[in-house]
């Protein structure tokens, strides 16, 4: 009675485990590393520091060669029932072993048979003779895809057998909830796991996941925003902060995302079942479940699934009575006090979290029923985690106008250092309007001498302003912009009284499309503490600076004719149809100015055909820039999902390789030279990751610092890829950026694509420090989200060599 | 009969609802109608009878028994608690309990049911076990009420494709004579009243057949004396367990305090919101008590319900903090419904709201709240 029985087919055990048809989560079978000789010997980079680490990976042993042995399993005659097969199967337990997993045609075990092709003798109750053959079909090694699906699977039913409640992807510990009540929110504690092939074990990957649940119902906020808003901005504002959320349901163990919601239905409302009757929501709950619908006037949530799930497909509909709300919505998001309440609980210090991972292992170690469950299996965990050493390369020197900075390697942040220097590039601002409302006319003032007082010394000539003053209307704003923008300004600075997002929305769309001229907004609130306005005004004046095209800093970039892409994408949750890629480009040498562009796509077209002619237009005006075509170009490529590597590797990768050639060709007939093509690195970089590294400093467990590098031990031995930690964070544990290079012709060896990559970390403007992701990675986020939030089309070109999006 | 006939017949006959679907309404139909409040099913399977019955109200104490852990493992986790369980628990208790185990033993965990049902699970007996059966089930278990379902083998001829039985495990399959028969004597003997019914109506002109599957609801004659109950039945237990949830309810004092914890801070948060705005329209004159009003100005359904208010029950804004008399909050038809007397609700939240000296009103501090963020 050990099996694990595997519920319907081998399709549930490579692809499936609950539910609708899975993606491969983990990109298993991508091998990009094999096509790029040059690393195949070794991928890791050599330079900086030792330090030790230790990490939230257990390896997972098995005997020596271990395999799982997949049998095809056939009955003469015919046997239909899946119970039946089973327990005619199981007569002969002491032929296959009392560890088997079986869904009724498909046979795994832990142990080889005699020959390859059995066949034993069952007779049923009624006497009947049955020949069962079970003929081994496939031997699969511990690292087969099917093999590391199949632990995953035995995984996650250790977790379930340990009472843990599967919310979505992950498991969490019902029982000891942290709840806070101010804010109405329960956290839960859980754990996200997978368990993967590593550069050289099999390790289960357990990190800490917190699930935030609410405990009041969808129809409960309704009511809540009904009272706030009143009936005129009801329907509005309840879209806006329920849909995309994702709701759990009083009657079955199903998350769905809330796509829309019908005002139009209620309870009372019918829907076709799978037989073709009709029947209304109240009656249907009722007999399914003895549930009562109590408000027969809410209206109806549309989920719009993306899968099929069992028999259901297309939309389904959802009563807000019966649906719980998880997770955070933006406005709570924003909410500073809620955020400090539920921080105290979600981020954990190192040590906390590893007791916290190590409290998972330790369920798991003292169960008695998994303990068995995983002998059987012939596997099991080391206990302790796995600690390896990393390397932390050296800082990066910053340059600004002839002067040089280190910074505190513990802050990674050299906003001291810099301030009062002259920029490198600085722009003049001899014509620009300044727009404020009347109740803002001091806060304008102020901000204006504060401007003045910090920007001579970054070398920024800045003239008197239009001071215009409008009412707090969005078309008195507009009519202002229409009116008094000229060809000649430089920029328009506008002083907001409240971060109502359609009056920013309606200047960025104008100022961003018809009319092309950079724009800074301010909320007057930012402006009006005396003791931080030198700074806030520091910070508005480096970034109308970077919007006019200017440049701050510089760290030394040793490669020559080197284009840098980055490309990040946005999807539109709130209208759901548009995803907007953004791509930057780098322009010269030191890597300070970009290029930028984005694609709008509507929903199903693929985003490829867009980034294509980007890096086209991106091409001309490099060679513009530097007078001939790079010779290297790095493309950081984020927004890349779960799954999605496949598709990156053998779609899009090939799309950059024809465009190349085309610009070869077409500049062929030029003057540039007959057989251009510069080298290509793809590198997919990824924020989400499961893995957390923690330094052993001083007998307890730290966050490593910046520029720690690790590329052994928990990368994949099938992909050139490695991990930088570049920020530091104040509260938490640090999380390690991923970069995978999928493909690389540039011949460079893996430390310096490390360092490259580590540089580019230093140089996004709008904060004088260093960032998870390398600066145009950071720069294509921004664009597509300023797109996909306010503009929702392609900007004007015009602006399209400035950073006019920060 | 005729040939032809009978085989156009088996081509058409098939039921809708399912049959099994429909054995399942008739039990949740009589738990609708008696309001068990613990309820057993012999021979539970994959638990799917148990899964629904979970959805009803009344029963609080759900156990499943079954010879095969094995089909009882594969999706005994449907049983558990859902998130939404732990997030708004029930005001009914229920514990849900799985065993390993045959109906021909006693173990004292079947003791003390209401209703015990016996879905298509008598066939799958051999004899001798079929024989210990009414001694396990209405001598021992004796509920007020036992639900046995059977195939009637009577109605085999019109199903497509049943040679021998409708299910190679099948021990045998009995006519509406044959089961009625064992029924009454069964019930005879323990003094136990049946009815005969069934589901699975056979088609027109066929009546004659009988219902596909054949149902005896045996009720107990007499309510069970307390002593036979406690001096028969010293038996040890032979079940193994191999599944037990118990939800979280309202009935359990630490979901209870939470959930009144979490009500009264909203609900002191919902007038909170609606002093400070009034404060704020009135200027900024700390010392002055506001007035409360409560302004229900909701239209789809009655939400908060009506609040009295009463002299002594005014929050107020008193410097940096508002005070909120519990009396007030307590006034809240859900806090109310929660705590029942005023008493139980200054008990719950003791030690885990903040109160005002005198601990009579919910305090906030507000100066830390217009902080910049």
């Amino acid at each position: 009675t050990i099996g694990l029985q595997v519920s319907s087919g081998l399709q549930d055990l490579s692809l499936r485990d609950r539910g609708g048809r899975r993606r491969d989560f983990h990109d298993l079978g991508v091998n990009t590393r094999q096509a790029m000789v040059h690393v195949q010997e070794s991928k890791t980079g050599f330079s900086g520091r030792m330090i030790k680490l230790t990490t939230n990976h257990f390896r997972l042993t098995s005997r020596p060669q271990w395999a799982l042995y997949q049998y095809h399993v056939g009955y003469s005659p015919e046997m239909e029932a899946r119970r039946l097969r089973s327990a005619l199967l199981f007569q002969h337990e002491e032929h296959i072993g009392k560890t088997h997993a079986f869904d009724g045609s498909i046979l795994f075990l832990p142990k080889k048979l005699e020959n390859k092709v059995t066949e034993l003798f069952s007779r049923t109750r009624n006497g009947e003779d049955v020949k069962i053959t079970v003929t081994l079909t496939n031997e699969l090694p511990p690292t087969s895809p099917t093999c590391l699906q199949f632990y995953n699977i035995i995984f996650r039913r250790l977790l379930k057998m340990l009472n843990l409640q599967q919310i979505g992807r992950n498991y969490y510990n019902p029982s000891d909830p942290v709840s806070i009540p101010n804010h109405r929110l329960m956290v839960w504690l859980g754990f996200t796991s997978s368990i993967l092939q590593y550069e050289e074990n099999i390790m289960l990957c357990a990190d800490v996941s917190h699930k935030v649940l609410r405990g009041e119902t969808v129809l409960d906020t309704m009511h809540s925003i009904h009272s706030q808003v009143g009936e005129e901005r009801f329907r509005d504002t309840c879209a806006k902060e329920l849909i995309g959320l994702i709701v759990l349901t009083k009657y079955n163990n199903r998350t769905y995302r809330i796509d829309d919601i019908d005002w139009d239905n209620n309870p009372k409302g019918t829907f076709r079942k799978s037989d073709g009757s009709e029947m209304t929501f109240v009656e249907y709950y009722k007999k399914q479940y003895n549930i009562e619908i109590s408000d027969w006037m809410q209206p109806v949530l549309i989920s719009q699934m993306k899968r099929k799930r069992g028999n259901i497909q297309g939309p389904v509909a959802l009563i807000p009575e019966l649906c719980s709300l998880t997770g955070l919505t933006d406005k709570m998001r924003n909410d500073f006090n809620m955020m400090k309440d539920l921080a105290i609980h979600t981020r954990l210090p190192p040590e906390q979290r590893q007791r916290e991972i190590g409290r998972l292992l330790s369920y798991i170690q003292k169960d008695d029923n998994v303990q068995k469950e995983l002998r059987n299996w012939g596997l099991s965990f080391d206990y302790k985690s796995v600690s390896f050493t990393g390397r932390v390369v050296q800082g990066e020197k910053i340059f600004q106008s002839g002067n040089m900075f280190d910074y505190n390697p513990q802050f990674a942040d050299w906003t001291k250092e810099t301030r009062g220097v002259p920029l490198i590039r600085a722009v003049p601002v001899d014509s620009w309007l300044l727009i404020y409302t009347r109740r803002n006319y001091d806060v304008a003032n102020t901000l204006l001498q504060s401007l003045f007082k910090v920007t001579p010394s970054m070398g920024i000539r800045m003239s008197k302003p239009n001071m215009i003053e409008v009412d707090d209307r969005t078309e008195a704003y507009l009519r202002v912009l229409q009116q008094r923008v000229t060809p000649d300004t430089n920029i328009v600075v506008c002083i907001l009284s409240s971060s109502r997002k359609d009056k920013y929305d309606a200047i960025k769309k104008y100022l961003c499309t018809d009319c092309p001229i950079p724009s800074q907004c301010v909320l007057a609130r930012t402006l009006s503490k005396p003791q931080t306005i030198m700074t806030v005004a520091t910070k508005i004046a480096l970034q109308m600076n970077c919007k006019m095209g200017g440049e701050l800093w510089s760290v030394e970039i040793p490669l020559k004719q080197v284009m840098i892409v980055g490309i990040d994408c946005y999807h539109d949750t709130v209208s759901g149809k548009q995803s907007i890629a953004g791509f930057v480009a780098s322009l010269n040498q030191t890597v300070t100015r970009w290029f930028s562009r984005c694609v709008v796509q509507s929903r199903g077209q693929e985003l490829v055909d867009g980034i294509k002619a980007c890096l086209q237009t991106a091409l001309r005006n490099w060679s513009k820039w530097n007078k001939c075509l790079p010779s290297r170009i790095f493309v950081y490529r984020d927004g890349v999902g779960d799954g999605q590597l496949n598709t990156l590797v053998n779609y899009e990768v090939p799309q950059f390789l024809d465009c190349l050639k085309s610009i070869g060709t077409d500049y062929s007939i030029g003057f540039f030279s007959l057989s251009f093509c510069p080298r290509l690195t793809v590198i997919v970089v990824k924020k989400r990751v499961g893995a957390r590294f923690f330094a052993e400093i001083g007998g307890g467990l730290k966050n490593p610092p910046p520029g720690t590098v690790v590329d052994t031990m928990v990368t994949r031995p099938e992909w050139y890829d490695f991990f930088i930690v570049s920020q530091t964070v104040k509260n938490g544990c640090v999380a390690p950026t991923h970069y995978n290079v999928v493909y690389d012709t540039s011949q460079l060896k893996p430390d310096h694509v490390q360092r490259l990559t580590y540089k580019l970390c230093h140089m996004y403007y709008n904060w004088s420090g260093i960032i998870r992701v390398p600066a145009p990675c950071q720069y294509a986020h921004k664009l597509a989200f300023l797109v996909g939030q306010s503009i929702h089309r392609e900007p004007n070109l015009m602006l399209s060599d400035r950073l006019y999006y920060l | 009969m005729d040939k032809n006939f009978q085989e156009e017949f088996t081509q058409i006959i098939k039921f809708n609802p399912p049959l099994y679907k429909q054995r399942h309404q008739f039990v949740k139909d009589l738990v609708e109608k008696y309001k068990p409040k613990k309820v057993a099913d012999l021979g539970c399977a994959d638990c799917s009878l148990l899964r629904m019955l979970k959805f009803c109200r009344c029963i609080e104490v759900l156990a499943g028994l079954d010879i095969c852990a094995d089909v009882m493992k594969e999706k005994m986790h449907t049983l558990s608690p859902l998130p939404v369980d732990y997030l708004q628990p029930s005001e009914r208790s229920l514990t849900v309990t799985l065993h390993h185990g045959s109906v021909a033993h006693k173990d004292p965990c079947m003791l003390g049911f209401d209703l015990v049902t016996c879905i298509e699970l008598i066939e799958h007996l051999e004899e001798p076990e079929l024989k210990k059966f009414p001694e396990v089930v209405f001598g021992f278990m004796a509920p007020s009420i036992v639900v046995i379902s059977t195939p009637n083998s009577e109605f085999n001829p019109l199903l497509p494709g049943v040679m021998l039985y409708r299910h190679p495990d099948h021990k045998f399959e009995w006519n509406q004579a044959q089961f009625q028969s064992w029924a009454l004597e069964t019930a005879r003997c323990y003094d136990y009243s049946v009815e005969f019914t069934g589901v699975g109506q056979p088609p027109t002109g066929m009546e004659k057949a009988g219902f596909c599957t054949q149902i005896g609801v045996f009720v107990r004659k007499y309510p069970q004396t307390g002593e036979s109950v406690q001096s028969e039945k010293h038996t040890e237990a032979v079940y193994k367990t191999v599944f037990k949830a118990v939800y979280p309810s309202l009935k359990d004092e630490k979901y209870l305090r939470n959930a009144v914890i979490s009500e009264v801070i909203f609900t002191a948060q919902i007038i909170k919101h609606r002093l400070m705005s009034k404060h704020e329209e009135y200027g900024d004159d700390p010392e002055r008590k506001s007035k409360f009003q409560p302004s229900m100005d909701f239209s789809f359904s009655d939400y908060l319900g009506k609040v009295v208010v009463e002299k002594n029950m005014e929050p107020f804004i008193s410097g940096n903090e508002v005070h909120i008399p519990l009396a007030t909050i307590f006034s809240f038809p859900k806090v109310n419904r929660l705590c029942g007397t005023f008493e139980k609700l200054c008990k719950l939240i003791a030690g885990k709201v903040t109160l005002s000296s005198d601990g009579s009103a919910v305090m906030f501090n507000i100066e830390h709240e217009n902080e910049e963020n």
